[in-house]
């Protein structure tokens, strides 16, 4: 297969083709995936740099919370005492933001893809000991995305109908991986992000605010806005990356939840899940129960 | 139950990955759905060789209010943060619950458990990866279990003839005592036990571990194992000692606990001398 024309620089065509191999491969890892008949290629990376706006559509508009006009989740949650005065939001929203879920998926693709690009380039299989890392550049409001790993050729195979596949793990664990019967497809990595804009009730749980008559009389409860918030933020994230199997499976995901406060109770739930989509190539056989050792030492 | 034996050394590696390539390249698998799973691959390889196999990565989480007089000096036990803490717990494992037996599994192992008690609120995450027996149909979502113990502790667990049952969690929130003034004057140079903190530590104790085990009595379980304690004031309220713990209850599946006799290993890596480079500079 001719491989379409990539946007490598023609500095890193000349490098990854001169002979010499780098690898980010500890020496351990290194000698294991020699043991499995994967020869290191090349250092490979992939970069993107995205403008990262929080605010997206909602900038600039003077109606607070922003309803979205695209799908996606979105909820609001009305006042029940039926009043309004200045410290009383008489209804606020949970939304989906999917401007922002999209930025964060392109930017990360990108990047996958020139990193994938530059380890086709080198003829290489696959690309293993995958590292990513997610940075702000510059003054802000820029995001940087950038993927590195070890391009690898699979020992006495012939050349690849498809992009190299790529996987987190490399060395032993790979090798267990290949041993339990999967092969490594790709990384996987998805991004969720829930804004919720309190309404009343929500603020007078989370932080006693508003008339003081009102907040104490609220009965202790289950606080329903922020449930339903940080549930679909990770239930995003995880559909998301299922999509992203088409039938395989994910393996040995990590899930990193953060918050970011906009102003007081306005608060952003983003959900990163990353993982190793693997793919089954020998049937079930269950493994021997491991023996219980004792160390003595 | 496959026998105790030695895992097999006929495996070629080479083969396996030219295998793994070629599955590779000829394209997606066959579950419509897909699976997810947070575990390793190490504790994915104990669960196969009992025949169990990850689902779905599931989770659960709620937020609680307390009221917002709650934290005001008084006497005894706090009863709203109890409350509010053992309902956050509650209704986070029923979603859990609810999503792993909705995935088809049968428990979920590995549960984190992340808990943050604030001034108003109290919340309460938990994630894990649901499990069953490979292939097998989903149960009644009664039996679904949750249990954060890794998959290894579950494999040896099942192993030795258990099977958990549930999570289960007691809290206890108590102010500490308050003391007249001549009593403050009169302790403060003296280095003296203050018995009324300590008690106030013990009743909060005994509380906590008291609704934890009668969680585990309503689960018709033996015992909780894996038991964590914390235990301490909250970072806003230094006058109220919060008592809280969990862990998973475990009942006797088997006729009778069987024995895992392990063999004893001396590993001979720790004599390797390394020659460390950073001491040249300093001659």
């Amino acid at each position: 297969m001719t491989p379409e024309p990539t946007d490598l620089p023609e500095a890193a065509e000349r490098r990854l083709t001169s002979g010499a191999f780098s690898s980010g491969l500890s020496v351990a890892d290194f000698a294991a995936c020699l043991e499995m008949g994967l020869e290191p290629v090349g250092l490979v990376q992939g970069f993107c740099a995205m403008q990262w706006n929080a605010l997206g559509p909602t900038m600039g508009s003077f109606v607070q919370p922003f309803v979205p006009g695209s799908a996606g989740y979105s909820e609001t949650f009305r006042c029940p005492h039926g009043f309004v005065s200045n410290d009383h939001r008489v209804w606020g929203q949970n939304f989906e933001q999917t401007w922002f879920q999209n930025s964060w998926k392109n930017g990360f693709d990108l990047a996958h893809k020139r990193m994938i690009e530059e380890a086709q380039e080198a003829g290489a299989h696959g690309v293993v000991g995958v590292v990513d890392a997610q940075q702000p550049m510059g003054d802000g409001g820029i995001l940087e995305f950038h993927l590195s790993g070890t391009a690898v050729r699979v020992a006495g195979a012939g050349p690849l109908t498809q992009i190299p596949f790529s996987t987190y793990l490399a060395g032993q664990r790979l090798a267990k991986v290949v041993e339990a019967g999967f092969a490594p497809v790709s990384v996987v990595a998805s991004w969720g992000s829930v804004r919720m804009w309190p309404y009343c009730m929500t603020e007078y749980q989370l932080h006693g605010r508003g008339l003081s008559s009102f907040a104490s009389s609220i009965p202790p409860s289950e606080v329903d806005q922020l449930v339903r918030a940080k549930t679909r933020s990770r239930y995003i994230a995880r559909e998301a990356a299922r999509r992203a199997l088409h039938g395989d499976a994910l393996h040995g995901t990590t899930v990193t939840s953060s918050e970011h406060e906009h102003s007081q109770g306005e608060v952003d739930f983003h959900t990163l899940l990353r993982g190793n989509r693997i793919r089954r190539f020998k049937d079930f056989e269950a493994l021997p129960v491991p023996q219980p050792t004792v160390r003595l030492s | 139950m496959s026998p105790l034996t030695p895992p097999s050394q006929d495996i070629n590696l080479k083969d396996e990955m030219r295998r793994a390539l070629a599955a590779y390249a000829a394209g997606p698998g066959s579950n419509p759905h897909g699976t997810t799973s947070d575990l390793s691959m190490d504790e994915e390889l104990n669960l196969h060789s009992i025949g169990w196999e990850p689902v779905e990565f599931v989770g659960g989480f709620s937020a609680f209010s307390t009221p917002s007089l709650t934290w005001s000096w008084g006497q005894g036990e706090i009863g709203a943060a109890s409350y509010a803490h053992e309902q956050a717990f509650d209704l986070a494992l029923a979603r859990l619950h609810q999503e792993a037996a909705a995935a088809g599994g049968h428990g979920v192992v590995g549960v984190q458990v992340t808990r943050s008690i604030h001034q108003s609120h109290t919340e309460v995450s938990l994630m894990g990866t649901a499990v069953r027996p490979v292939g097998a149909a989903a149960v009644d979502p009664q039996r679904v279990f949750t249990s954060d113990l890794s998959a290894r502790d579950f494999t040896l667990l099942m192993v030795a003839g258990w099977e958990p049952l549930g999570l289960a969690a007691g809290a206890s929130f108590v102010f500490a005592p308050r003391r007249s003034m001549g009593t403050v004057l009169s302790q403060q140079s003296q280095n003296v036990e203050l018995t009324n903190f300590t008690e106030a530590m013990y009743n909060a104790r005994e509380t906590a571990m008291e609704r934890m085990q009668s969680k585990a009595l309503a689960m018709k379980g033996t015992g909780v194992v894996d038991v964590k304690v914390f235990e301490g004031p909250m970072y806003f309220a230094s006058h109220a000692v919060g008592f809280t713990s969990w862990g998973t209850v475990v009942r006797l599946r088997a006729d009778e606990h069987r024995h895992i006799t392990p063999t004893v290993v001396v590993p001979l890596d720790d004599a390797v001398v390394a020659f460390e480079a950073a001491t040249l500079g300093e001659v």
